[in-house]
């Protein structure tokens, strides 16, 4: 390292006193513990999924996550690509792990648990992204700990769209694949099991300015109604927008530990740091809702028609679309999850409504009182980045056969002149008839 | 530990200049160890700093550095260069010297331009301060490099009338001189609507420990850094430019894909070097290429950055906060908040009329946002309340899960756990860390800016917020704190600024 002309050495802050946060902010313990302030858990989904012969329920109301590794899935090209797979353990669809994880579908109130632990090669976590429970239940290790084995705990409050996933060297876990998407439901979305498994159903909004969707209801969510600041949907789509970088995960994908630093007998001193390559991502694979994206990297690929998520990963419920098919004059919502280290620009060939970011709706007095549901007018991008998720509602008399558009943007150049970079262009067809 | 050891070289505050006199709040705010100054007078300079990790061998990470550095007496060196705190209606001496071989700049988007300043040279001037809100000063010479090199810092500017209590209509003050209706009801509802219990942003309260004061803000100023790219560009011919382009095709680093340079393989790590099923495994190989692989907040990374209560907002639940949010470097971050949903007040300038509540939020190169963290209680922890409900608490039997006091009283690592002492190895200290108070992350998602030297995960661009009571539930304004955090808290925002660490170390034993 040359020397500045100047000789101005700025020296590190001293970690002197604070050994144990210096260390537990990259080395973080690997526990098993109990889980403080245990409720007993209410969440009825894995009681109505096990009633559909999806799966076999060891603890009630209790989901049971394994985190495991060395599997294969099929790029663009038909070549392999290690991942990392997360899967609720009772349930025949999801018991050796899929890419994308299954989704969690939990009714707002319940008390929830996810009985967690690695199949191989622990530690790992779940962070339950956008839900605010106590650092202990955030699954975040070096604000509480690695597993082990754990049951994570938390009460959902706000209806809408999240997603989970590992924490645990989130820069290659969450890249391998350790994540799956999570919907918060009206409370009674489960209480009928007759419609419990299907469509219509509901979620959070405040539409008083959009009358075209109708069977809104206002009301007041202290009252208790279930359905206080909520809309019916009759259909269902969810795009988790994702890339992969084939040499991240061909060359390390089986190194769960990677490059991954280690106290040794004296913190701050004789700490054990690698040098790697997890600051260079190049992606070369993309997948909507795992579907992998056809045709080499820039060139633009459409995913089929018709593609749907089995009720086996979707909370029993049967209907869930990645590729849109609607009729007209239905209501249609859209959940998209950036899950791109890239950032992406989705666009919808007719208007939408956004009616949630992160989960939280807009306009929902009395916390979200300061802002309100918009209208995006067909063909008008809208731009977010990794780990943020849009809620778009869509109702139209008209018919309407075409595409909506995923553009990933490198996130090495955005908005600096000349040098912005769209590296794939993915198309998701969108019929309504 | 000895308390006076970890005053004398803990952490201190940020490196804060506070120009005209306007804002007592501010230097009375001992986070800040603010310099209250007439005048910006700058050295424009190289230096070489410490980074988060060691390299092999245990030294020290090092990288080199274009900044601005302050002459105020006894002011630290640093990159990004001092926050500055103005008012509205400040007029601005300024005074900036070039020690650096070629042409610089001091730039602030619609308020100043020095234009080029030669080497060796001093240009001097006058400015004043028109609109509030989250600035970046910068050299926009030779862009983005001169830039990028550190050549930067936050510019902050509060409104005019922070000097009463209250603004006019019975409208709370907020940080913008023209708050849109949104904003303006959002100040003017924590602390007085049933859903915001608690402080209002404009109030303090002088007997907590630490004292909480009024208008808590917090800056997060995102850079990127390459050591390799950064010290060649400290070697180029002496009076002449790194070309532009070929630093950003070195530091954006458009791919490794075929017909482009290849990615060079930096690994030292020998569970790297055996082979896979699927490949030959990765040959070690200890060099670099250009991109960067440090990533910082304020010049700080990792539990620098993290357990550091100028760039962390430590604070109860009903004390909400603004975070000024700017982004220096190329690369876009995607900023994630654990533990609260947080409002988005203004973007680029534009005070906003629809407050998004997110958890996670972009920003691109250049890019300034505000976000106010209402600094509720995470709402997810088990309750019976609802949404806009007051909490009863559990039903009998059950017992209370807020405060969470089960957590509060469990250790991970676990008690016991002993290392040896950063200053000495035949003293051994225990590091135990207790479950309290709440510790939450702030970090990017794209999460390639969470490493240091392309691995050591969380050792990247990462804060946070740290819950340490809660003003609205009887008897627990205070959470349980041990003496390691309960020092950081007090003497991290107490301690003179000397240097970033508020001193050396003595040599180590």
């Amino acid at each position: 390292m040359a020397l500045p002309n100047s000789g101005i050495i700025i020296p590190r802050r001293s970690i002197a006193g604070m050994e144990g946060m210096w260390a537990k902010m990259w080395d973080p313990p690997k526990e098993s513990p109990g889980t403080p302030e245990l409720l007993t858990p209410t969440n009825p989904v894995p009681a109505f999924m096990e009633s559909l012969g999806l799966g076999d329920v060891k603890v009630p109301n209790t989901v049971q996550l394994a985190l495991t590794e060395g599997i294969t899935i099929t790029g663009w090209n038909g070549a392999p690509l290690v991942i990392m797979a997360v899967g609720d353990q009772d349930m025949d669809a999801s018991k050796g792990g899929t890419y994308p994880g299954t989704i969690l579908r939990v009714p707002r109130g319940v008390i929830f648990h996810a009985e967690t632990q690695g199949k191989t090669s622990p530690p790992h976590t779940i962070h339950w992204h956008g839900i605010e429970p106590t650092p202990m239940n955030d699954g975040v290790g070096h604000t509480s700990m690695e597993i082990g084995k754990y049951t994570y705990q938390l009460q959902p409050n706000f209806i809408g769209s999240y997603f989970y996933h590992c924490h645990r060297n989130t820069v290659q876990h969450f890249e391998m694949g350790l994540f799956g998407f999570l919907i918060i439901e009206p409370p009674d979305a489960y209480a009928n099991p007759l419609t419990a498994g299907g469509y219509p159903r509901r979620t959070a909004a405040s539409l008083a300015a959009f009358p075209q969707f109708p069977g809104f209801v206002a009301g007041d969510l202290a009252s208790g109604d279930p359905h206080a600041y909520t809309v019916p949907y009759d259909y269902e789509a969810l795009w988790v927008c994702d890339d992969m970088d084939s040499y991240w995960h061909n060359q390390i994908g089986l190194e769960a530990r990677a490059w991954y630093p280690a106290i040794l007998n004296r913190p701050g001193v004789d700490d054990q740091f690698w040098h790697g390559h997890f600051h260079d991502f190049n992606p070369d694979n993309w997948f909507i809702t795992g579907v992998v994206v056809p045709n080499a990297p820039g060139v633009l690929g459409t995913i089929p028609p018709n593609v749907v998520v089995p009720p086996g990963l979707n909370g029993g419920v049967t209907g869930m679309q990645v590729s849109v098919n609607a009729q007209r004059g239905k209501t249609i919502l859209v959940r998209a999850l950036c899950a791109s280290y890239n950032s992406m620009r989705v666009t919808f060939p007719v208007d939408v409504v956004i009616i949630a970011w992160d989960g939280r709706a807009l306009g929902v007095p009395p916390l979200a009182r300061y802002s309100h549901a918009y209208r995006v007018p067909a063909g008008t991008p809208i731009r977010y980045s990794v780990a943020r998720r849009i809620d778009a509602l869509i109702r139209t008399d008209t018919a309407v056969n075409a595409f909506a558009t995923v553009e990933f943007f490198d996130t090495r150049g955005e908005n600096v002149p000349g040098r912005e970079r769209i590296v794939k262009t993915a198309r998701i067809p969108f019929v309504i008839n | 530990m000895k308390r006076r050891d970890f005053i004398k070289y803990g952490v201190s505050g940020l490196a804060t200049l506070v120009v005209g006199s306007k804002m007592p709040w501010l230097m009375a705010n001992p986070a800040y160890a603010a310099v209250q100054t007439q005048t910006l007078n700058f050295t424009i300079t190289d230096a070489v700093k410490e980074m988060v990790t060691h390299e092999p061998g245990n030294n020290l990470a090092t990288c080199y550095f274009w900044i601005y550095k302050s002459n105020a007496p006894n002011f630290p060196a640093d990159c990004p260069g001092p926050q500055i705190y103005t008012t509205v209606g400040d007029t601005i001496n300024i005074s900036i010297t070039n020690d650096l071989d070629e042409d610089h700049a001091f730039f602030i988007p619609g308020m100043y331009n020095s234009g080029p300043i030669a080497p060796g040279a001093t240009v001097t001037g006058t400015f004043r301060v028109t609109r509030a809100g989250s600035y970046l000063y910068y050299d926009n010479l030779n862009a983005p490099v001169n830039r990028v090199m550190g050549l930067h810092g936050a510019f902050i500017v509060m409104p005019a009338n922070l000097r009463g209590t209250r603004a006019r209509g019975g409208n709370r003050l907020t940080p913008y001189s023209l708050p849109t209706p949104n904003v303006q009801q959002l100040f003017n509802d924590f602390g007085r609507a049933a859903w915001w219990p608690g402080l209002a942003w404009e109030q303090g309260d002088a007997a907590a420990t630490p004292p909480t004061l009024p208008f808590r803000q917090y800056v997060w100023l995102l850079h990127q850094a390459s050591p390799v790219l950064f010290e060649e560009v400290g070697n180029f011919t002496p009076g002449a430019d790194y070309p532009a382009a070929a630093f950003m095709d070195a530091f954006i680093g458009e791919t490794d894909r075929p017909g482009l340079p290849p990615l060079i393989a930096t690994n030292t790590d020998p569970r790297m070097a055996f082979p896979l099923p699927f490949g030959p495994g990765i040959a070690i190989n200890n060099a670099f290429n250009k991109k960067p692989h440090f990533f910082t907040i304020c010049g700080q990374s990792g539990h620098f950055s993290h357990n550091h209560p100028a760039i962390t907002p430590m604070l109860r639940v009903g004390e909400p906060c603004l975070a000024r949010v700017m982004n220096a470097g190329l690369w876009t971050h995607s900023m994630h908040l654990h533990g609260n949903h947080f409002f988005i007040a203004c973007v680029n300038g534009r005070v906003q009329s629809n407050l998004l509540w997110v958890d996670t939020f972009t920003s691109k190169s250049m890019d300034i946002y505000d976000m106010v963290i209402p600094f509720m209680r995470p709402p997810d922890v088990p309750n019976t309340r609802g949404i806009g409900r007051a909490d009863p608490g559990l039903p009998a039997g059950l017992g209370a899960t807020w405060p969470p006091q089960q957590e509060f009283a469990m250790y991970q690592p676990a008690t016991g756990t002993f290392k040896q002492s950063f200053l000495n190895p035949l003293v051994n200290v225990d590091i135990h860390q207790r479950q309290s108070p709440l510790v939450y992350a702030m970090h990017d998602h794209t999460e390639p800016s969470q490493t240091a030297q392309g691995g050591n995960y969380n050792c990247g661009s990462i804060s946070g917020i740290t819950i340490i009571g809660d003003r609205n539930t009887p008897g627990w304004k205070d959470f349980p704190r041990d003496e390691d955090f309960d020092m950081m808290l007090t003497f991290g925002n107490g301690a003179p600024v000397t240097k970033p660490g508020g001193g050396n170390d003595p040599p180590l034993v």
